[in-house]
């Protein structure tokens, strides 16, 4: 009686699973379909950038990169195709893994690192945001090591077709249900609409200050997994032999990583910049064309469509004049 | 070991087989090794600590019994209290303490000679320690009789699935369990699985979501106008919720399927009309035992009205002191004293329901909005890092600014929203209609089947599967 009742429920779970496994993999084909078929939004510059994009200048970084600089200004200025690799919310693990498949594909005459110091901290959300690579794992087998970073068990969780699109089904839906309505992006570069006030900035200064304040008795050092991170992105561009710029691109306040506890890592990025030949350092964060100028942001860490304009016009002459 | 990990997942299948598998007399043998093996996963060291108490508590249960001298059972009922609570002392409110003792000499330019301890708090000490105190009280009372097997004993302490955040068990109910002959039943087994499987849900969907713009909020609360923090005050709600409930329904589904009946320690929070319905809906395993051990034997609701609404103070000041050695806790925790304080003295003064249907309804969710409210306010203080933090979020609440941060993107803000819309529902549908739309139990195949597999997918789709651990672990 037990045994019938365990080889009942055995087979029950067995067949169970086979239907779960089936429409995993139903669902999952449905969602791989309209993930590559994307047209506008991140997903698809993503797929662009990491299949696709052999541009003279590539831009790496997370939403300052995507927001700071417009190909089409940085082409007309230097004369140079561009496109920019950068995505929301992604610090250097990511530009790294995405610089590795570029290359591998394609070696550009120039690389724009787009950095900022709080990349270097100890913040384990810029590892788990990895996963957003693992539509790509199929194919791209280097980013297996990437997305290890999220977890000891990523690799094995792809045996489910779904899970690759985890957390991606709002955008799909609302990028392909919506498309014209998704702002389209200018190789791969999303200008923010709107300004900032100077209400709003002195209200900001105000928060850092008492922000400051409470945080400046951490003394935690910059994370080593991320600071090699940056030392294997530099690496694989000294490699190729491609002249790359290390970008640390405006900010509002002109002490914004004083305030924030970060000067330590910003001189960090500054002294390995300066160890490789064929790298360029530039740090922007104290420029006064841009610090305390609430009309050139959208938000306390971006600058708007005029800034980044203003800026990229800034960076392409320094192309221009390096190249 | 966290439930919400592929170890886990493993460790339960071969538990679960072992156990059906081994005979009965072994049983309790693979139950307590992977009970330690599951424990020793976080930090294995402190098994010790656990081993040092289960000893006392073995021992200090049978010499109770033994005795028959009321004082001499009553020392040793107090040596065995002491014990449990010395040990939760020294690991979880030393250090607080000693600072507290450093800042008050500092004032006074002292300087403090007693050197901090530089020790981890063991994970769910409090809940094994208050699991095993109700043993050794509930053997001097009479109830329970001493367990002479040192082993199941030390099941009783350590029984995995509820080892690291409750339910905070009574002897009466888990010790007869474990010397059970336990077969394999198709029913328990299948009920237990869609419990955990509903758990996960609540983790991975709800709970881990919300976590996202929480934690965001609340980790710069300076940088939030009131709109923003409103909303994150109300995520935190749900998010613990869900973190503490959905542990506890893996915790009771997964010894479901052995066999164990483990007891219920959420009923729907938030669907309490009075802040005295909320307690009596929510960590159910912790009010009880705080009613059982503290409010009873302090004179509870039989004593004169002052003394009355002082032991309803403390019950839920200690409440706040259990769950941490930081301030915010036991601000937390005197929050709802007061609450519950004002709701005793103003109860013969309320109105009661209308007769009138519709507004009925509206006297119901309107205290049950109010309850909601005074309890998420309060949370502010259990989810703030220091007590400034609190305070700057409570005054920043006042500044309603034009556009309220949404956190990481549209997308998790819209998902967070998802969540909450589909807990509210099925929540809903279980308080009023809990006969009706049950499709995990469904007679038909195919509206089971396909209610749970849509789950699964659902997990899988939505998910967040790198939340971290369970909110109570660290208590």
């Amino acid at each position: 009686m037990k045994n019938n009742l365990v080889i009942r429920f055995l087979i029950r779970l067995a067949a169970f699973s086979l239907v779960l496994i089936a429409v995993d993999r139903l669902v999952g084909f449905a969602l791989k379909k309209i993930y590559f078929n994307q047209r506008v939004g991140q997903f698809s510059q993503t797929t662009y950038a990491i299949d696709s994009a052999r541009q003279d200048i590539m831009i790496f970084g997370s939403s300052r990169a995507v927001r700071h600089y417009s190909p089409t200004i940085i082409s007309g200025i230097s004369g140079l195709s561009c496109y920019d690799s950068g995505r929301d919310g992604l610090m250097i693990p990511y530009s790294t893994a995405i610089e590795e498949i570029s290359l591998s594909r394609h070696i550009p005459k120039l690389i724009l690192l787009d950095i900022s110091p709080r990349e270097l901290g100890i913040d384990k959300t810029k590892y788990e945001k990895l996963s957003i690579l693992l539509p790509y794992c199929e194919e791209h087998q280097q980013f297996i090591k990437y997305i290890k970073e999220v977890s000891r068990y990523e690799p094995e969780k792809l045996f489910s077709k779904t899970y690759p699109y985890n957390s991606s089904a709002f955008i799909l839906a609302n990028n392909s249900l919506f498309s014209k309505s998704v702002e389209k992006d200018d190789n791969g570069y999303l200008p923010l609409r709107g300004a900032m006030t100077k209400p709003e900035v002195e209200d900001y200064i105000k928060r850092m200050t008492v922000r400051s304040k409470r945080i400046r008795q951490n003394t935690e050092l910059a994370e080593a997994k991320a600071v090699n991170y940056l030392k294997q992105f530099l690496d694989n561009a000294a490699k190729n032999k491609i002249k790359t710029m290390v970008i640390i691109s405006p900010t509002i306040l002109n002490n914004a990583f004083y305030l924030d506890n970060q000067t330590l890592e910003r001189d960090l990025i500054e002294k390995i910049a300066g160890e490789y030949p064929n790298v360029t350092f530039l740090d922007f964060s104290t420029d006064p064309r841009f610090n305390y100028h609430p009309e050139k942001f959208a938000d306390v860490f971006h600058l708007n469509k005029q800034g980044s304009e203003e800026f990229s016009t800034i960076i392409a002459q320094q192309i221009k004049a390096n190249l | 070991m966290l439930f919400n990990s592929i170890d886990f997942i493993f460790f339960y299948i071969i538990v679960t087989i072992l156990y059906f598998v081994v005979p009965h007399k072994l049983k309790w043998v693979i139950l307590l090794a992977a009970s330690c093996y599951f424990y020793m996963a976080f930090v294995p060291i402190y098994i010790l600590i656990l081993g040092f108490t289960i000893v006392i508590d073995y021992f200090a249960g049978i010499y109770i019994e033994n005795e028959h001298n009321p004082r001499r059972r009553k020392l040793l009922l107090t040596a065995s209290l002491v014990a449990n609570i010395g040990i939760l002392f020294v690991f979880k409110y030393f250090n607080f303490l000693n600072l507290n003792v450093d800042i008050l000499l500092n004032k006074f330019n002292y300087h403090n000679p007693i050197p901090y301890l530089t020790i981890l708090l063991p994970i769910g000490l409090s809940f094994h320690t208050f699991q095993a105190m109700s043993y050794t009280i509930e053997v001097y009372r009479g109830n329970q009789k001493a367990e002479r097997h040192f082993g199941i004993y030390s099941l009783y302490v350590m029984f995995y699935p509820q080892l690291v955040a409750g339910p905070i068990e009574r002897p009466q109910n888990v010790l007869p369990q474990l010397r059970i002959r336990h077969k394999f039943s198709y029913d328990l087994m299948q009920s237990g699985l869609k419990m955990m499987l509903w758990g996960f849900f609540k983790k991975l969907v709800i709970a881990d979501r919300l976590s996202i713009f929480v934690n965001s909020v609340y980790n710069n609360p300076d940088m939030h106008n009131g709109t923003t923090i409103a909303i994150a005050s109300f995520f935190f709600a749900i998010q613990i919720y869900c973190d503490f409930s959905g542990y506890t329904d893996i915790a009771i589904g997964c010894a479901r399927t052995m066999g164990f009946d483990l007891m219920r320690n959420f009923n729907r929070p938030y669907f309490a009309s009075n802040i005295q319905d909320f307690w009596r809906r929510w960590h159910i395993s912790l009010s009880t035992w705080f009613r059982d051990y503290v409010y009873i034997p302090l004179g509870g609701s039989k004593v004169s009205g002052k003394r009355r609404y002082l032991n309803l103070f403390i019950v839920f000041l200690l409440s706040g002191v259990w769950h941490g050695a930081n301030y915010t806790y036991i601000v937390w925790g005197m929050l709802h004293g007061l609450y519950s304080v004002v709701y005793v003295l103003i109860k013969p003064y309320l109105r009661k329901t209308p007769e009138n249907k519709i507004a009925g309804a509206l006297m119901r969710m309107g205290n049950i909005a109010l309850t909601i409210s005074l309890v998420t306010f309060a949370w502010i203080f259990f989810r703030a890092a220091s007590l400034h933090d609190a305070f700057t979020l409570i005054r920043n609440l006042k500044s309603f600014g034009a556009r309220p941060f949404i956190g990481d993107g549209v997308s998790n803000f819209a998902q967070s929203v998802l969540a909450i819309v589909l807990l509210f529902i099925l929540e809903y549908k279980i308080e009023y209609y809990p006969e009706k739309f049950n499709f995990f139990s469904s007679p038909n195949v195919i509206l089971r089947w396909g209610s749970l597999a849509f789950t699964i997918l659902w997990i899988i789709v939505f998910g967040v599967f790198n939340g971290g651990q369970f909110i109570y672990f660290q208590f």
